[in-house]
């Protein structure tokens, strides 16, 4: 593709995102920097003031700090159960392997809301655990599992399952079975072999996967406010409240720090993993 | 067969995959010190025969003795070998001198020794400057070389490697090919390398076995089982031969004659009866080209190809094509067309009864 | 290398167990309830009724928001495939510092927090009085543009460069050669991803929540709503059953045309 044609090739696609993607988020940060107003969508005069205010307040600290602990326990608990299972889906013949892939897919393309549901199904007062726990006599009243924080780790952290198994499964299949037959030809028995050669080897699907759930985690708005209560509200639930609300400068500064939140943690994480393309040295 | 002096033996061992087995009833001595290959095409079951060894994979039947202990039952990372991989295996996330230094960090070598002993092995292989560096900046040759420091510095007391220099280019390979030959005599270590280049394998060895089904069709020396090979599968499979089939008339306990349709043929072979059906095999540098009438088979000259050091003379018999390598060093010039005599000594006829198929 | 029976083999075997359970126990839990004859949430039911989807379709605002979810997605499915084919085929062969940061911008939304982005969004409509319909579509179609371009990418990535070039070599022209030759050998990657963006935009929430407004609400948010708001949960039930069997069908459609593997290679 040569020339003038090129471009006629790229101009659609680029055109629409700058306008549609980049060009909005310009937008929104450059009313971030504006005072609110009771008349229009935002007011004239520049100012910081609504960064200063979010970062300031201890209200919005302890948010900030709520939504980092609460991605950090679902990062935690999705890499303990989705590494293994990442492993065992590796080892599995190819068919085998594609057709499990495939099963995990599936639960991704189910909208969140669905999902979420499932799990006010099986937490709320007349879910399915209440119902199993008093039809076995173990209690009387049913438990207040749902609308808190730990509903929301619960929910979220199935719910992002997946893209963790699928990042890592994909990494380590792709792994040369010569590089653990090598460690093991020089001494290295299945636990050595899995910590100096497998697990460094897995460090971009794991990195690929942390990222992808901890970005995901910030902008899980449904699945907060369905399953967690008036104390688990994080950073994107009041990014929410102020869009309708209209507060349009507040909403737009918070929408920003949540970015910022995220560029963060992906600086840190890729600082911490340093994912390697992994081509080796092997045909 | 004392134990005591082979490094590697493999006891009637067998491995199937499913419905293919690939190792038939095999069994190696292999004497400590020397270095011995597996021969034969793709298929053959001699990768299959070094895994084993290894213990990648486990017999269905048979055992496998490395320096006398039964290893059958043990796993790879408790056996004493070490092995190059095909595709050289260097840990992409370690460098150069971390990769040499694996093994001695797994036998839990103090870091000083181990230091010296990497410096050592990387001299031995001549890429001394190269411990920094990472395997994808290296060229092939140089992770060869590496893939060997790696394995050698451990001091195994078998060495395996799985066609080690199949990567390479030409050049290259015959290089590595010497280097390799001088470097496990210096060291001593027991060598087993599978490949499936024949002229590899008569360069390198002490001794071959060629395979071929997953069984081993014959063992010796280079020299024995190409001049003296015992079927008609390893004489074509260790180069090109001159077959004439014929019927032996005459035995005179130390040489036989063999009827063919080309005329009579002389040759050395004690123990076969007159009216057995026969396969002659000459090596084309046996075979030498005349003009003169006097004895030898006719024969027509059908193509001329020049080698450089070696011309390929292409000709037709009665009894079949024929294929003669005739040195450049004189004058001798051939003409396509030309009617012709090969001839050859008696001894240089190789004498195989064809197996009932 | 196989799975055998080690400590480490029961470790994985366990977390698998439990994995696939906590993952898919609770769509199952929404697809049965789906059937339920009750009047409200037990579980299990007692017994089999599609009363709740003839409840689904006899509500206007559940059949309103199913059709413009259908809609939606046709529409922004093949916008955001048209655009992303273009866009692939632009970057096939192209390499270099441009090339990456173009590639990098086409796959952004899928990283990129939708809901900012829903944000984003709203502010600009309101800024310029967007209508609704055309302002979700074209936000879809955003979203969606990652999933064709990433698929025809690695279609178009595959290709031998020798048979577009023997293509030329031929007479055909770069046009021509776009339709005749390149096109028809990854169409695959087109279908595929056509597939992803619909199934993707069907089910989309987060710049939904924002975009949609009074009388033009997609599926997913009726059944926020209404879960919000305490409304009929079985009806619900029958509503997400229906989006799960249309994704059903869907992903067996593009597994008999693609194959497995590239839907998990993503190609």
């Amino acid at each position: 593709m040569k020339g003038g044609w090129a471009w006629a090739l790229v101009l659609p696609p680029l055109g629409t995102t700058l306008v549609l993607f980049v060009g909005p988020l310009v937008y929104l940060f450059w009313v971030s920097l504006h005072t609110a107003s009771q008349s229009e969508l935002y007011g004239h005069a520049l100012t910081i003031q609504n960064y200063m205010a979010i970062l300031g307040d201890a209200f919005y600290l302890a948010i900030i700090r709520r939504t980092l602990a609460v991605a950090a326990v679902i990062l935690g608990i999705s890499l303990l159960i989705g590494y293994p299972v990442a492993y065992f889906v590796a080892l599995q013949p190819a068919r085998r392997r594609m057709a499990i892939l495939l099963l995990l897919l599936f639960p991704l393309m189910v909208s969140n809301v669905v999902r979420a549901y499932g799990w006010v199904a099986i937490l709320g007062r007349r879910g399915v655990v209440n119902t199993t726990l008093r039809d076995l006599g173990l209690i009387d009243v049913p438990l207040e599992l749902l609308y808190t924080t730990e509903a929301v780790v619960v929910g979220l952290m199935t719910i992002l399952l997946p893209y963790m198994v699928i990042s890592i499964a994909n990494t380590l299949a792709s792994l040369d079975p010569r590089y653990q037959e090598a460690a093991q030809a020089l001494g290295a028995g299945p636990v050595r072999t899995f910590v100096h050669v497998t697990l460094p080897l897995s460090t971009p699907g794991v990195a690929s996967g942390m990222l992808l759930v901890f970005l995901l985690t910030l902008s899980a708005y449904v699945t907060i406010a369905l399953l967690g209560g008036p104390r688990s509200k994080l950073l994107v639930s009041m990014v929410y409240d102020s869009v309708t609300a209209f507060q349009w400068p507040h909403a737009a500064a918070l929408a920003f720090v949540l970015l910022g939140l995220a560029l963060a943690a992906t600086a840190f994480l890729l600082a911490a993993l340093r994912p390697r393309r992994v081509q080796g040295a092997g045909r | 067969m004392s134990d005591g002096a082979n490094d590697v033996r493999l006891e009637r061992v067998r491995k199937s995959f499913g419905a293919v087995t690939a190792v038939d009833n095999v069994s190696i001595d292999i004497p400590r010190g020397s270095i011995f290959s597996l021969l034969g095409p793709s298929g053959c079951g001699k990768t299959t025969t070094l895994r084993l060894i290894a213990g990648f994979e486990q017999p269905d039947a048979g055992d496998v003795y490395i320096r006398g202990a039964c290893v059958t039952s043990i796993r790879p990372y408790r056996r004493d070998f070490s092995m190059v991989f095909q595709s050289y295996a260097l840990f992409p996330h370690l460098t150069v001198a971390e990769n040499v230094g694996f093994g001695l960090r797994m036998r839990r070598v103090p870091r000083h020794e181990r230091a010296a002993a990497v410096r050592n092995a990387l001299q031995l292989v001549k890429l001394d400057a190269l411990g920094d560096r990472y395997p994808r900046q290296l060229s092939g040759g140089q992770q060869q070389r590496v893939a060997l420091a790696r394995a050698i510095v451990v001091k195994p007391a078998v060495l395996l490697l799985d066609e080690p220099l199949g990567a390479l280019d030409k050049l290259l390979r015959e290089e590595m090919q010497v280097e390799l030959r001088s470097l496990q005599q210096r060291l001593g270590i027991t060598a087993v390398f599978v490949t499936h280049d024949q002229e590899e394998a008569l360069t390198l060895s002490d001794r071959v076995a060629v395979m071929r089904n997953g069984i081993i069709e014959q063992i010796g020396a280079p020299r024995e089982i190409y001049e003296r090979p015992r079927s008609e599968f390893v004489a074509g499979f260790l180069g090109a031969s001159n077959f004439i089939d014929g019927l032996v008339v005459a035995n005179d306990g130390a040489a036989i004659v063999v009827d063919t349709r080309a005329g009579r043929v002389a040759a050395t072979a004690a123990d076969i009866a007159p009216g057995t059906t026969v396969r002659i095999a000459v090596r084309p540098e046996r075979v030498r080209v005349q003009r003169s009438t006097d004895g030898g088979m006719p024969a027509r000259i059908r193509d001329i190809v020049y080698r450089g050091p070696i011309t390929h003379l292409y000709m037709d018999s009665a009894a079949g094509p024929m294929l003669s390598y005739r040195q450049n060093a004189g004058a001798e010039t051939w003409r396509i067309g030309e009617e012709i005599r090969c001839v050859w000594d008696a001894e240089s006829a190789i004498v195989i009864v064809p197996e009932r198929a | 290398m196989t799975d055998r029976y080690t400590v480490g083999g029961l470790l994985r075997g366990t977390a698998t167990t439990i994995a696939f359970a906590l993952i898919i126990v609770p769509i199952v839990i929404v697809v049965v309830t789906a059937f339920s004859p009750n009047d409200y949430f037990e579980f299990p039911p007692r017994g089999l009724s599609m009363r709740w989807f003839a409840e689904f379709f006899r509500l206007e605002n559940m059949r309103n928001a199913f059709a413009l979810s259908l809609e939606l997605a046709l529409l922004a499915a093949t916008l955001s495939t048209v655009l992303g084919t273009l866009g692939a085929l632009f970057l096939a062969r192209r390499r270099g510092i441009v090339a990456g940061a173009l590639q990098a911008l086409f796959l952004a939304p899928l990283v990129f927090p939708t809901i900012i982005l829903g944000v984003a969004l709203l502010l600009l409509y309101k800024t310029i009085g967007m209508p609704i319909f055309p302002g979700l579509l074209l936000a879809h179609a955003i979203i969606g543009l990652p999933y064709g371009f990433r698929t025809v990418l690695a279609s178009a990535q595959s290709l031998d460069p020798a048979l577009e070039e023997a293509g030329e070599s031929l007479g055909a022209g770069p046009l021509r050669t776009l339709f005749l030759v390149t096109l028809p050998l990854v169409w695959q990657g087109v279908l595929s991803g056509w597939l992803f963006a619909f199934i993707v935009s069907f089910g989309e929430l987060n710049t939904a929540l924002f975009l949609t407004g009074p009388g033009l609400t997609t599926l997913p948010i009726e059944i926020f709503s209404y879960l919000q708001f305490q409304g009929s949960q079985l009806v619900i039930a029958a509503a997400s059953t229906l989006q799960i069997g249309l994704i059903i069908v869907m992903v067996a459609a593009i597994e008999r045309i693609v194959g497995i593997g590239r839907i998990i290679r993503g190609r």
